[in-house]
Formats: structure tokens, sequence, C-alpha cells
């Protein structure tokens, strides 16, 4: 697995994202700048100017035409995948943690921080998709503030009217985003702060990663717990293969005491375990800081980790990937 | 005996680990089916279209690959 190395990115990377197709990656970091590029080669294809603080989120619709971005900056911004033009500016009084489409891309949910007197809050904005996209409702279709536990990364579920939270605490919850009632919760999903959420293709199944050095697999619609998955090490990311039954791991030593550790003893590397069988298959190494965020493409052929150290590691599966069969001949479904 | 018991011991772990798949896609027909059932609840149904797009596919081959260590 030959890995193209990414460069552009002048600090630590928050998040990345495939478009649909996994011919086209995007990039957001801590030095306030968002990134397209070609997966196949790692050319940068453009960067959205625009944001004055970090870029926390970023998430792209299923058609590759608006990607939407959440900043330190307090704004969320909509652009023009293809001219890299900013179509629409909405700014809250603090910063947007998390952002995400809906299946159909006429809906986005965003987190903005609790801070400074302000609560924490998460809005739904409906997404006009009619012209050019510039003329956008200021003022979300529905809102409502989380008590409690402060929400760090959020995701539409499969059901309809339904948002999928993670939290500060390690709680895992769904709201009904119309009444902001929660619905349910499992407050101890997780021992430390959710640091990520991600999708199955349809939205029945979700895993998380947490500090507290767990990754979880939980069904949307009841947050049941499926499967666990322990490492030794806080994770940042944690991401579903395509195509194969495993599950990308990524974490390391928090930020501030990467100095105090010598770079060998670092564990910087993005873990494969069996999604079904809870065990690790194997390690790729490669970042020379912790591991902030893993996407794999939606074709299942490569993925891509950002990392403290400002890298994107895109590694692209060989043919032994492919026809290892580690435990037999097991079909499994995604 | 040992080469038995170790066999034996396979045996369970590839009848365990034939459970677990088995309980996995049972769940995931189940899901599909849910999901489905869903989507015909749903009045003034969406089609999704499948925008037949044509992607490029590169091939990127490896002519020469030179690896540098450096020590530090």
């Amino acid at each position: 697995m030959r890995p193209i190395l990414l460069q552009g990115h002048e600090r630590s990377l928050t998040q990345i994202k495939f478009n649909k197709e996994g011919d086209l990656l995007f990039s957001c970091s801590k030095d306030h700048v968002i990134n397209v590029w070609f997966s196949h080669n790692g050319e940068r294809l453009g960067t959205y100017d625009g944001h004055n603080g970090t870029v926390w989120t970023i998430d792209v619709d299923s058609q590759s035409r608006f990607l939407m971005s959440g900043s330190a900056d307090n704004t969320l911004r909509l652009w023009s995948v293809q001219s890299g033009k900013c179509l629409y500016k909405w700014e809250f009084p603090t910063a947007v943690k998390s952002v995400a489409f809906n299946e159909t891309d006429d809906q986005v949910v965003c987190i903005t921080e609790q801070r400074m007197g302000f609560q924490g809050a998460i809005r739904v904005f409906n997404i006009s998709r009619d012209g050019d996209g510039t003329r956008q409702a200021s003022e979300p279709a529905h809102i409502f503030n989380p008590i409690g536990s402060k929400a760090t990364v959020c995701a539409f579920s499969c059901v309809p009217n339904r948002v999928v939270t993670g939290h500060m605490s390690g709680k895992v919850a769904i709201f009904d985003y119309k009444t902001g009632e929660e619905v349910d919760n499992n407050e101890r999903a997780h021992g430390d702060e959710v640091t990520d959420l991600q999708m199955s293709p349809d939205r029945t199944y979700f895993i998380t990663s947490s500090k507290d050095k767990a990754a979880r697999l939980h069904q949307t619609k009841d947050l049941k717990v499926l499967k666990t998955y322990t490492t030794e090490t806080p994770l940042n990311s944690a991401a579903l293969a395509f195509g194969k039954p495993y599950i990308l791991l990524g974490g390391g030593q928090e930020a501030m005491s990467v100095t105090t550790t010598s770079l060998r003893q670092g564990k910087f590397e993005t873990r494969f375990w069996h999604k079904i069988f809870e065990e690790e298959v194997g390690r790729v190494k490669g970042h020379f800081g912790p591991v902030n965020t893993i996407a794999v493409s939606p074709t299942g052929t490569c993925y891509a980790s950002g990392g403290e150290d400002g890298f994107v590691r895109v590694h692209h599966f060989d043919e032994t990937y492919f026809k290892a069969k580690p435990y037999g001949d097991l079909e499994v479904l995604d | 005996e040992d080469a038995a018991e170790e066999t034996n011991i396979s045996a369970e772990l590839i009848a365990h680990r034939k459970r677990l798949v088995d309980e996995w896609n049972t769940w995931r027909v189940q899901c599909e089916e849910e999901i489905v059932d869903r989507r015909k609840g749903k009045k003034g149904e969406r089609r999704g279209e499948e925008a037949k797009e044509e992607i490029e596919v590169w091939i990127d081959e490896v002519i020469e690959q030179i690896e540098e260590e450096i020590s530090e």
C-alpha cells in the first residue's frame, strides 16, 4: 500500500471527507483553509478561502455540488464545489463544531459550541438547491438547545426528523429536531468525549470513537451497542470500510503530550479492526503525530488519514487487501 | 491428544465466528427490509435517480520508486 502524501496544510487536520464517487477528497484544518484533492494522485484541485479561524468540520453533498463548512470564526458556509466560491454564510455567537448533510442533500445539521454565556445549539437548515445556490434562508428551520453535556458530533438518522449526537460526557443521543426532545439516549455509550461519528451508507448503524480509547458500533434506531473495539490509546476518529468487514481507528496521545514522548514510542498508526469479531487485524504507520481524522472512500478502494502533523495520507488498497481472507470464506454483508 | 485438542478449539472458534457472521447478516437483512418499509410508507416518494455520470479511471503505474532513508 503505497501512500500518497498530500502537502498543503500548514497546521493540523480537523476533518477529511470523500465525495460519493471517491474521486475527490476534501480536507479542513486549523490553518483556516479547506482543500480539495484528486484522490488518485494527490494533486490539489483547489482551495476554499474565506474562513478566519480553524475550520472544524466539513461535509460534501452526494452530487459533489455543495460543500458545507463550520469554523471557529463562528460561521457556517456553503461553497460551490466546482468554482470554489462561497455561496452563503450564516453567522452565530459561537464556533461551529460539526456539520452534516442529510440523505437527500436538502438539509444540514450543525452544532454550535456552548461558550461565553451562550448555550450550545443544534440547528437544522433547509438548503435550497435552486439556481446558483446563493439564495438561502438566513434562519434555521429548526433549532434547539440540548441540556446536559455539550454535543460534539452530529448526523441525520435513518429515521425521519431525527438526528443522532455524540457528547462531551460520552453520551450518545437521539433528538427529534422538530420538537428538540431527546427521544432516546445511552449515557454510558462512552466513558469520555465522543470524538467522531460516522454513519453506514444506509444510516441504520453508525460508529463512534472516543477519548476513552474505545470505538463502538450502534444501531441507529435505538442506540443499541452492537460491537465494541477497545484500544490502548485515545481515539480521534473511526471509519467504516466498505465492501470489507473492517473498521479503521485513529488516535494517539493528546497534542500537548506529544513533545514529551519520543516519536518511536508514539502510537500514530491507523488501526484496522474486524467489524464483526472485534479483533485488531492490522496497523498502518505514517503520521508523525496523532491521527485526527479518517475517511474511507465510498468505493472502498482507498482511505485517507489526516494528522496533527498537518499531512493527509491517501492509501490505495492493493490486491492483497481485496484477496485476503484471513477468516476463511465468510461473507459479511456491509 | 494435544493436536486433537487444538483442532477442537479452532473448530469451536470457527463455529463461533460463523455464528457471529450469521447473526450480523440476519440483522443486516432485517435493516434492509425496515428501510424498504419506511420508504414505502413515505408519501410523495422521491425516486432516487442514479445519475449515470462517467468517471474517468486513472491508472497509476509505478515505473521507479526510490526510497531514501534519512537517519535522525
